[in-house]
């Protein structure tokens, strides 16, 4: 299990981290979130010792992270790079063998990877000549090459088409399939939604909300009603309800037992009720409470 | 995988993608071409030198030809002499550019364009010689008479420091000529390091690399391959100007050991130097992201070295001249001044060894100091970072 524990970091007068922690396990995906500036990155940079923590510690398997632990993390910086003129069959074999695989078995995985990544094909070209979305398959194939027991990665899914997406989002779940502790950053948070199992969420540096998605949801003491009447979305004021509008749609908002059957007969008493949803909230309004933005 | 692998493959990536380089394998095939011919070229000046034919027509004393070959002997130049059986077949010769001289009897001496005053003195010299032993033969003069008729006066030569042989000039080429190479690798390498550091940072990989290694490994791998590199380039060059001079044969001295000794000289020295150098290139190109910002950053190495390259001058005109002594025991320039006075003069072992430790010691320094620089700004992105910025940033 990854863990980091209790990081402080500040640069100057900014506080980048302020006592975080999360835990990361074999076998799971954890969607590290929170809003710009909140210290994702530099806590991501913490577990390669990017960045040093001015206090806390990170460690996997309760060991503190050495420079052989390391090789066997991978790791996507936000800011993606590669070597623009190098081909790319070969720049994947360089960071397994880099690794520590040797020649043959980092040309094989390299070749592996490109194969599983949909971007074989391109392998003797040069960076530079592949578009930004295979590009950043390419930074993926160089994350993951080595088989990693742990992956960190930072927005893997930013710029990509929905095709790309679709191709990440199954290679995570493989990976986690096959007992890598997968965290990725992003701000998709629907995306988050259907393919991590644990969110954390910080703000300031802080943890704000942790926990499994599904039973955050669940413990949420917060339940969103939705309504149509005829086909439109019913917005009609209820005496002792709250409502809430995002994103263009009317919700309104409602403790986990409110009896919600009252509204029915409300709405049915104006015409046919074609939609009428009640649910816990989604991890978009998980987040937006949690950073009270 | 050991630390010392990864810095080994950290450097095999750095070799080898530049050594494929279209621009690095057409700078090499240049110069080494270049180099390649000038042995031929200089041969074919000096052979331009060594064909002075005279012509000669006409009456001349007995013996005038043995006597213009003693005198051409005596002032070193390297004639041929053939007579011609009229004067019609000398100029038109002359003018075809066969001879450089026609010599009528003992009346005219008739140049093409200008006259040579060294001819001139060789043939005049000669047939003056020629006609005055005959002279003295019909006078009855013996041989000592005749000694002590025409040189009343003989002074003998001696020189204060020693004299200087035809070795020593090819020794003084050669120091020329490994000064400036050594001058340029250090310069050149220096800054493929710097603009290779620079390019992974504006790149970003630099990222992904140090999540892997450490960023001293980072560093060190960078100069050694890129040091590799300047190797490859100096032992193609050395050997090219060793092999051109010997095929040539410019020299009647021992050109090939004379040759192996610069080329040993000029690898250890350039290998010391680069060294220390590309350390300086390296922690300073990690403070920059933009290539606007590289000749700004590169001026404080160019600042330091060049002086080594105007003390390695002094050496090159007295290697015991107490600057140039003094500076080839100081590591920013005993790079270049010490391989001058070790291929010029009989430099004692131990200051060259004491100067190869001087600046092995620097070394040593410079990569924690410069290590350090490097860790502390090369995930600044952005505007040029302040030395004094990267330097507290290190414990970031």
């Amino acid at each position: 299990m990854l863990v980091l524990d209790d990081l402080r970091k500040r640069f100057g007068d900014v506080t980048a981290l302020d006592g975080l922690s999360l835990r990361a396990h074999p076998g799971r995906i954890l969607g590290f979130l929170g809003p710009n500036g909140a210290g994702k990155t530099t806590a991501m940079r913490c577990v390669f010792g990017l960045v040093t923590p001015d206090h806390g510690r990170v460690a996997w398997d309760g060991h503190a992270i050495d420079a052989a632990t390391k090789l066997r993390f991978g790791y996507m910086p936000e800011e993606r790079g590669l070597y623009p003129k190098m081909k790319i069959a070969e720049q994947v074999a360089y960071f397994a063998r880099l690794s520590g695989l040797h020649h043959d078995e980092a040309e094989a995985a390299a070749s592996r990877w490109l194969e599983q990544l949909g971007v074989a094909d391109r392998a003797e070209s040069k960076l530079e000549e592949l578009s930004h979305g295979n590009q950043q398959r390419v930074q993926l194939a160089c994350a993951l090459v080595h088989n990693p027991v742990v992956a960190v990665l930072d927005e893997p899914f930013a710029g990509l088409d929905p095709i790309g997406v679709e191709t990440m989002a199954d290679v995570l779940r493989e990976l986690a399939v096959a007992g890598t502790a997968i965290v990725f950053s992003s701000h998709q948070l629907d995306l988050v939604a259907d393919v991590c199992e644990d969110v954390v969420i910080i703000d300031h540096g802080r943890e704000v909300l942790a926990g499994e998605v599904s039973e955050l949801r669940r413990s949420s003491p917060t339940r969103y009603l939705e309504v149509e009447v005829d086909g439109r979305p019913w917005t009609r004021e209820v005496p002792g309800l709250d409502s809430a509008d995002t994103n263009g749609r009317h919700r309104y908002v409602l403790g986990r037992n409110a009896d919600i059957a009252p509204i029915l007969e409300l709405a049915a008493a104006e015409g046919e009720v074609t939609r009428f949803s009640f649910e816990p909230p989604h991890l978009t309004d998980l987040f937006r409470e949690a950073v009270q933005r | 995988m050991s630390p010392i692998a990864q810095t080994f493959e950290l450097a095999r990536r750095d070799f080898t993608q530049r050594l494929k380089s279209r621009a690095f394998l057409l700078t090499m095939l240049f110069t080494v071409g270049i180099v390649l011919v000038i042995g031929p070229i200089i041969a074919l000046a000096q052979g331009d030198d060594e064909a002075r034919m005279i012509a000669m027509v006409g009456e001349q004393p007995a013996g005038s030809e043995q006597s213009i070959r003693l005198q051409s002997d005596l002032l070193e130049i390297d004639i041929a002499i053939e007579r011609y059986g009229s004067l019609a077949a000398a100029e038109d010769a002359l003018a075809a550019g066969d001879v450089a001289v026609v010599v009528n009897g003992t009346s005219e001496l008739i140049f093409n364009e200008e006259p040579s005053l060294q001819l001139s003195a060789v043939i005049s010299g000669g047939i003056a010689n020629a006609e005055r032993l005959i002279i003295a033969d019909e006078m009855g003069l013996s041989g000592a008479d005749l000694e002590e008729l025409l040189f009343p006066v003989q002074f003998s030569e001696r020189t204060i420091e020693p004299e200087e042989t035809e070795e020593d000039d090819v020794k003084q080429v050669a120091a020329l000529v490994g000064l400036m190479i050594l001058y340029m690798s250090i310069l050149i390498f220096g800054q493929f390091v710097m603009m290779g550091v620079m390019e992974e940072k504006q790149t970003r990989v630099v990222e992904v690399v140090l999540s892997r290694v450490r960023p001293t490994q980072v560093l060190i791998g960078k100069v050694l391959g890129v040091g590799l590199l300047g190797l490859v380039q100096i032992v193609a060059l050395g050997g090219a100007l060793i092999f051109t001079v010997t095929a040539a044969d410019l020299a009647d001295v021992d050109l090939t050991s004379i040759g192996i000794r610069f080329l040993g000289l000029l690898i250890i020295w350039y290998l010391l130097g680069y060294t220390f150098y590309s350390f300086v290139y390296g922690a300073l190109g990690a403070t920059i992201s933009r290539q606007e910002d590289m000749q700004g950053a590169a001026m404080l190495p160019v600042l330091l070295i060049v002086p080594g390259f105007f003390f390695g001058q002094m050496a090159l005109v007295d290697a015991d001249m107490w600057i140039a002594r003094l500076a080839s025991f100081i590591p920013v320039w005993s790079p270049m001044v010490m391989a001058v006075r070790s291929t010029t003069g009989d430099v004692p072992l131990w200051e060259v060894l004491l100067a190869i430790v001087l600046i092995v010691l620097t070394t040593v320094v410079l990569v924690r100091l410069g290590g350090r620089i490097y860790r502390g700004a090369i995930l600044k992105t952005g505007q040029r970072t302040k030395l004094s910025a990267a330097w507290r940033s290190a414990n970031d």
